[in-house]
């Protein structure tokens, strides 16, 4: 929760009650003052002969004497009842915030006997509402990845036997088999193999949705990693002719696990192969950065557009192109690559031209993340926050602002950091004033789920640096 | 001497597939259709070589592989090798082998030969 905030708020309620005991005080020196004044000319018109200095100087005393105790006593009774007025609003504010932080099972305890209660009760009602959802949700959710993964267990059970016999007939356990039998058993096992691909695909993605994906940790030598995998992979590039260039750092041994690595470089290096004209070339290298080791592998293939690279990392997506067929392969591959990367705090992406080729890169940090998170891959919302991001930067930045998204999404660079990034680096450069980059800022946590920013309430604040100090802190 | 291998899957087309396969190879095959079955079996053909679904109704594998401790045990399972041995599935010393299904005709028969063939030399 944010103290900050709630002093802007409490600022702005003090305001609400100084108003109100002002108020009050002014009412109560000015009624008693008529009154009195009307009184006092009253009793001195009462004395015929007039009244004596001492006499007249007794009952002005008096006289405002009643009126500072009026007014005081008003001024007490205002204070009071403002704050039985601020006081629930307070209590509303408070609980707001809560529900924004996402806490719905909050509930207000406000008996005024007035608006403000009815005000509370309806949200109670809306709360629970919300909590209700919000329950759903979750629900469906957990379902979602519980369908994925028992599904897959059962699709993958009526595999074994298949495949155990058209292997049987493929390897002359039931007899010769004419070229044509064979061909025709040929096709059978084939995509018998793609749909157990898929299946196992599936399974993947139903771990890294459930955050079951299995990390082995261990001590392990990256650039001997590499160098294996690279290795491994020469059968398959061999077919094409294409040479596997590795280019290893000396690296730390450190505490990875080696199967992941390996399977996301292999995954990456296939995709490579397949891209990639025959003769050709493949660079793999690994260096060692600040906080993590820099993965890449780099072909000189088909490349891919723009829209290719942004949509590349999504589940199913395959690029549209003459010899795609030929290619198989599930289009889940990336994904699952993105979600093992990820679930290590890990970033996968994409750099390429059309015509020259692809530069795939992922990051592994130098220390192992042992709390595995769920990463999700299917039917996630990436897709509608990445189409309001996209609006945002359209209005902040006008016609270019499509053009700096995709850029930027390419670059995999669209988490709250990289974007805050970004645009300071376009106040830096004076290409958007402070204030509208504040405001970019502010619109861009909102779509991301970040804490609600609420400009016009800096305008009410005395804190001068307050805007950064609240944008710092996150 | 023809060795004996004991199949043991609830799924009957499984089971009918690995007798075949280990029949053409040279092998008496006697299956069982779960744990308890299994058991009984054992006492009845003493085999050599017993291969092990994991995931089977009636009584838990992981119980079944505990009351036999002088017969070779290789799983055959759909559940990964780094789950089972999550479950502590494998740690017994006559558990030899992993199976991941599907499984691969020759590779299954390149190991149960040398499975075999180890039991013979030692």
């Amino acid at each position: 929760m944010n103290t900050e905030k709630f002093d802007i708020k409490k600022f702005i309620l003090s305001k609400i009650n100084r108003k109100l005991t002002l108020l009050f005080l002014i009412v109560g020196l000015i009624a008693p003052t008529i009154a009195i004044y009307y009184f006092y000319n009253i009793s001195v018109s009462s004395f015929p002969e007039g009244m004596s200095g001492e006499q007249g100087l007794l009952l002005k005393t008096i006289t405002v004497m009643i009126i500072t105790l009026i007014a005081i006593n008003a001024a007490i009774i205002g204070f009071f009842m403002s704050r039985s007025i601020s006081k629930p609003i307070k209590e509303l504010y408070n609980a707001t915030r809560e529900v924004e932080t996402g806490k719905y099972d909050i509930r207000l305890d406000i008996k005024t006997c007035d608006e403000i209660e009815e005000l509370a009760q309806a949200f109670n009602r809306t709360t629970a509402a919300q909590q209700r959802l919000e329950e759903e949700r979750k629900e469906i959710d957990s379902a979602k990845t519980e369908f994925l993964s028992i599904t897959s267990h059962e699709l993958r059970s009526p595999m074994t036997p298949m495949k155990a016999q058209l292997q049987m007939l493929e390897e002359g356990y039931f007899g010769k088999l004419s070229k044509k039998q064979k061909d025709s058993l040929g096709i059978v096992i084939r995509n018998a193999d793609r749909l157990d691909k898929i299946i196992v695909d599936f399974l993947d993605i139903s771990r890294i949705e459930a955050a079951r994906l299995k990390f082995n940790f261990q001590d392990t030598d990256i650039a001997q990693l590499v160098k294996d995998t690279a290795k491994f992979m020469e059968g398959f590039a061999k077919e094409k002719n294409i040479e596997l260039v590795v280019n290893v750092d000396e690296l730390p041994i450190i505490e990875v696990d080696p199967d992941r690595v390996s399977q996301v470089t292999r995954n990456l290096i296939n995709n490579a192969i397949k891209f990639s004209a025959e003769n050709s070339k493949i660079e793999i290298t690994a260096e060692l950065k600040k906080e993590y080791v820099l993965f890449s592998v780099r072909d000189y293939g088909c490349g891919l557009t723009s829209e290719n690279q942004i949509r590349i990392f999504e589940p199913f997506y395959q690029v549209e192109n003459s010899n795609r067929r030929k290619h198989g392969g599930t289009g889940l591959g990336l994904a699952i690559c993105r979600g093992i990367v990820e679930s290590q705090n890990g970033k996968i992406w994409v750099e390429s031209k059309p015509g020259k080729g692809c530069k795939f890169s992922f990051t592994i940090p130098l220390k192992p993340v042992r709390q595995i998170k769920p990463i999700k891959i299917l039917f996630s919302h990436k897709g509608t926050i990445e189409r309001k991001l996209r609006e945002e930067f359209k209005t902040m930045l006008g016609p270019l602002g499509a053009g700096e998204f995709d850029e930027l999404k390419s670059k995999n660079a669209l988490s709250r950091d990289d974007l805050v990034e970004y645009i300071d680096s376009l106040t830096d450069q004076y290409i958007i004033p402070e204030e509208r980059g504040l405001d970019f800022k502010n619109r861009i946590e909102r779509i991301l789920g970040y804490e609600k920013e609420v400009i016009n309430e800096k305008e009410d604040t005395p804190f001068d640096n307050l805007g950064d100090e609240v944008l710092g802190r996150n | 001497m023809q060795k004996t291998i004991l199949v043991v899957d609830d799924e009957p087309d499984i089971r009918q597939s690995v007798k075949m396969i280990l029949e053409v190879n040279g092998y008496k095959v006697v299956t069982a259709v779960d744990g308890d079955d299994c058991l009984k079996k054992v006492h009845e053909v003493k085999p050599d070589l017993i291969l092990l679904d994991i995931m089977m109704p009636g009584t838990p594998v992981d119980d079944i592989v505990k009351q036999i401790t002088d017969i070779k045990i290789a799983f055959m399972s759909v559940v990964r090798i780094s789950d089972a041995r999550k479950r502590g599935l494998c740690t017994q010393g006559n558990i030899v082998d992993f199976f991941q299904k599907p499984f691969n005709v020759s590779d299954l028969i390149d190991r149960v030969e040398l499975i075999l063939d180890e039991e013979e030399q030692g």
